[in-house]
C-alpha cells in the first residue's frame, strides 16, 4: 500500500507538469493577444504591449517562462489582477464559498442519487425503477445551465421561493438550489451507477448465502448488499469532487455566487488572464489530487484489491 | 414507424467491416444482426430515431419548418410574448424566436457531429497505435492522454478558446466553428483512445489475429481488417452519446461568450443573449433551451438504446 501510494504520487508528477505546461503554453503562446482585453475596446498601444511582454517575460525562452511560472505557483506568488488586487487574496475569499457549495452538492448526490439507485435496483422493472430511469435520462440531457436558469426563473422569479441571486455571505440555505443544480448531472450518474451495482450484486453468491442463512431482508440489504455495492459509487463521487469545482463555473455565474467559479467566470468575460491561469491551475491540481485520493481509497474500501 | 431505410443505413454502416473478419455471412448470426433484432423491439429506439430524423431534417432544410427569415428583425416587436403570429414570440432584437430555434439546429448538429468524428479519428487512431505497437509508443500516448484528461472539460476549453478567440474578438463564422470543433476534439480524445486501446489489447492475442499474422499479414492489414472492427461496438456507443454531450458543451461555451457568436445562429448564443432578460422575456431563452435539451436527449437516448442492445452483460 505504501509503495503503491508513492508510485502513484510519482506518476502524478509528470501529469501535473504536463497539464500545467499545457495551460501555460496555451494562454501565453498561442496566436492571439493575451493583453487584448486590457485597453477596453481599442487596441493597446505598442509601448504598453512591450512593457507587458517584458513584465510577464514573454520574450524569454519557453522553458524559462515555464520555470518562472512554477516557481511563482509554489511560492504562492499568484500576481495581481487588472485592478491591482492580489489574486491570492481574491482566492482566499472565494475558496470557502466554493467548498461549501461543492460539499453540499456532493451531499445531495450521495443522499438522493444513492437513495434513488438503491430503490430502483432492488425492484428492477418496477414503478420506481421506471420513474428513476426516465428522470435520470432527462437530467442527463439537460445541460447544467438550462437547469440553472430554469430553477432560477421558476423558483426565484415566478414563485419567489428563493432569491434569484445569492448574497455575498452565501449562507447554507441560499446555496441549496445552486447546489442542487450543480449536483443534478452527477446525481443522475450516481443513481444509475448504484442501480447497476445493486443489480449485479443481487445475483452474487454471498447474497444468496446470506438469504439462505435466514437473515432478514433488511439485514441482507443494509449490511451485505449495500456495503459491497457502494464501493464504485463512492469512488465515483470522490473523483467528481474535483470536476464539481470546474462545474461550479457555470452555476456560480448564473446565481452570482462569489466563489472560485464566479471569479473565473468574471475573469473570462473581462479577459483577465492573470487571474484565469493561476485559478485554472489550482482547480486542475485539486482535480488531480482528488483522483489520486480516490485511487488510494479504493484499496482501503475493497480489500479484494491488492496493489502490487 | 418513420424511416426504416435510415436505420438500416445506420446499422449497415457499422455492419460492413465487422462481417468480413468474423466470416459468418449467411447462416450464422453476427453481433450486428443480434443488435438490430433487439433494437427494433425497443420503443425508446424508435422514439429517438423519429426525433433524430426531425432534427436532421431541421438541420438540412430549415425552410421546411418555418417560412420566416431568422435574420429579419423588427425592433418594435422586441421581446413580444408568444402569439398566434409568432408561436414562440420575438427576441430582444425583434426576431422570430421559433425561426431562430429552427435555424440553430444546423450549427449545433454540425458542431456535434464533426467534433465527434474528429474525436473518434484522433482517439481511435492513437488508441489502436498504442495498443498494437505497445512499448514506448503506448507509454507516450497514454501519458499525453492523462495530461489532457487532467484538464476538466469546461476549464480546458476556457483556457484554449479564451486565448484563440477571446470574448470580445470577432472571428468569422467558419473559423469559430472550426476552432470550437478542434477544441472539443482535443479535450475529448483521451477517453476514446482508452476505449479503442483496451478493445484492441483484448483482441490482439485472440487466435484469429495470431492466425492472420502467421499467414503473413502486415500491421496495416491486421489493424484495419481484424482489430478495428472489434473496437467498433464500444466506439459506436460512446460516440453517439458524445454527439449529444458535445452539443451541450458547444452551448455552454457559447454561453460563456468564448464559443460560437453572432452572426452564427445557435441555441447557445440565443440562450446567452437572453439570460439577462429572464424576468421580462423568459420565452426568448427557454424555447431555444428546450430545443437544445431535446436534441441532446435524442442522442443520449439513441446511444443508450444501442448500448443496451450491444452489451451482452445486460441481456
Amino acid at each position: 500500500m505504501g509503495r503503491y501510494a508513492i508510485r502513484r504520487l510519482l506518476q502524478l508528477v509528470p501529469v501535473v507538469l504536463g497539464t500545467t505546461f499545457i495551460i501555460n503554453y496555451m494562454v501565453w503562446q498561442l496566436p492571439g493577444d493575451p493583453f487584448a482585453g486590457r485597453c477596453g475596446q481599442r487596441p493597446c498601444p505598442d509601448s504598453y504591449v512591450a512593457a507587458m511582454r517584458d513584465q510577464f517575460g514573454l520574450d524569454q525562452p519557453l522553458l524559462v517562462q515555464y520555470w518562472n511560472f512554477l516557481k511563482n505557483l509554489l511560492t504562492g506568488n499568484l500576481g495581481v489582477n487588472f485592478n491591482g488586487v492580489s489574486v491570492a487574496s481574491e482566492l482566499g475569499d472565494a475558496w470557502p464559498i466554493t467548498i461549501r457549495l461543492a460539499l453540499m452538492a456532493v451531499l445531495f448526490e450521495a443522499v438522493i442519487g444513492i437513495g434513488a439507485g438503491v430503490l430502483s435496483g432492488l425492484k428492477r422493472g418496477g414503478f420506481i425503477d421506471n420513474v428513476v430511469t426516465i428522470s435520470t435520462l432527462f437530467l442527463l440531457s439537460l445541460p447544467i445551465f438550462v437547469t440553472g436558469y430554469l430553477l432560477q426563473w421558476l423558483l426565484g422569479v415566478q414563485l419567489g421561493v428563493i432569491t434569484p441571486t445569492v448574497t455575498d455571505e452565501a449562507t447554507v440555505p441560499e446555496l441549496i438550489v445552486p447546489a442542487l443544480v450543480l449536483a443534478s448531472l452527477n446525481m443522475a450518474f450516481t443513481a444509475r451507477l448504484t442501480r447497476t451495482s445493486i443489480v449485479e450484486n443481487l445475483r452474487a453468491d454471498y447474497v444468496r448465502t446470506a438469504v439462505a442463512k435466514g437473515l432478514s431482508n433488511r439485514r441482507v440489504v443494509a449490511i451485505h448488499l449495500l456495503r459491497n455495492s457502494l464501493i464504485p459509487v463512492l469512488t465515483f463521487l470522490g473523483t467528481e469532487v474535483g470536476s464539481l469545482m470546474s462545474g461550479a463555473i457555470i452555476t456560480e455565474g448564473i446565481f452570482n455566487i462569489h466563489g472560485i467559479g464566479g471569479l473565473l467566470w468574471r475573469a473570462i468575460l473581462d479577459q483577465d488572464y492573470t487571474v484565469v491561469v493561476p485559478v485554472a491551475t489550482l482547480l486542475v491540481l485539486v482535480y488531480l489530487l482528488a483522483n489520486l485520493l480516490v485511487d488510494l481509497l479504493y484499496g482501503v474500501l475493497d480489500p479484494r484489491i491488492r496493489y502490487e | 414507424m418513420s424511416d426504416p431505410t435510415a436505420t438500416q443505413d445506420l446499422i449497415k454502416g457499422a455492419d460492413e467491416p465487422a462481417a468480413s473478419p468474423v466470416a459468418v455471412r449467411g447462416g450464422q448470426r453476427s453481433l450486428w444482426r443480434d443488435t438490430w433484432d433487439i433494437l427494433k423491439r425497443r420503443k425508446i429506439f424508435w422514439i429517438s430515431l423519429v426525433m433524430l430524423v426531425v432534427f436532421l431534417l431541421m438541420a438540412a432544410f430549415p425552410s421546411l419548418f418555418t417560412h420566416k427569415d431568422p435574420e429579419y428583425a423588427t425592433l418594435a416587436k422586441s421581446m413580444e410574448l408568444p402569439s398566434a403570429d409568432a408561436w414562440f414570440g420575438y427576441d430582444l432584437q425583434g426576431r422570430d424566436v421559433y425561426a431562430r430555434a429552427v435555424y440553430g439546429a444546423r450549427t449545433s448538429i454540425i458542431v456535434g457531429v464533426l467534433a465527434t468524428l474528429a474525436t473518434v479519428l484522433l482517439g481511435g487512431l492513437t488508441g489502436v497505435l498504442a495498443a498494437y505497437f505497445g512499448r514506448w509508443l503506448d507509454a507516450i500516448i497514454s501519458r499525453v492522454g492523462e495530461m489532457f484528461l487532467g484538464l476538466p472539460y469546461v476549464l480546458g476549453a476556457i483556457i484554449i478558446l479564451g486565448t484563440v478567440a477571446p470574448a470580445q474578438s470577432n472571428p468569422g463564422k467558419a473559423t469559430i466553428m472550426a476552432v470550437v470543433i478542434i477544441v472539443l476534439a482535443l479535450l475529448g480524445w483521451p477517453i476514446l483512445m482508452r476505449i479503442a486501446r483496451s478493445a484492441v489489447i483484448q483482441a490482439k492475442h485472440q487466435d484469429y489475429v495470431q492466425a492472420a499474422r502467421a499467414l503473413g499479414a502486415g500491421p496495416l492489414r491486421i489493424i484495419f481488417k481484424h482489430l478495428l472492427p472489434n473496437s467498433l461496438a464500444p466506439i459506436l456507443v460512446y460516440s453517439t452519446i458524445t454527439i449529444g454531450s458535445y452539443i451541450g458543451a458547444e452551448a455552454t461555451l457559447s454561453l460563456l461568450g468564448i464559443g460560437l457568436r453572432s452572426p452564427v445562429i445557435s441555441w447557445g448564443i440565443a440562450i446567452a443573449d437572453h439570460a439577462s432578460y429572464i424576468r421580462t422575456a423568459p420565452h426568448a431563452m427557454f424555447f431555444p433551451a428546450g430545443f437544445l435539451s431535446l436534441c441532446v436527449l435524442t442522442f443520449v437516448m439513441l446511444g443508450e438504446a444501442v448500448r443496451d442492445a450491444l452489451d451482452p452483460k445486460l441481456r
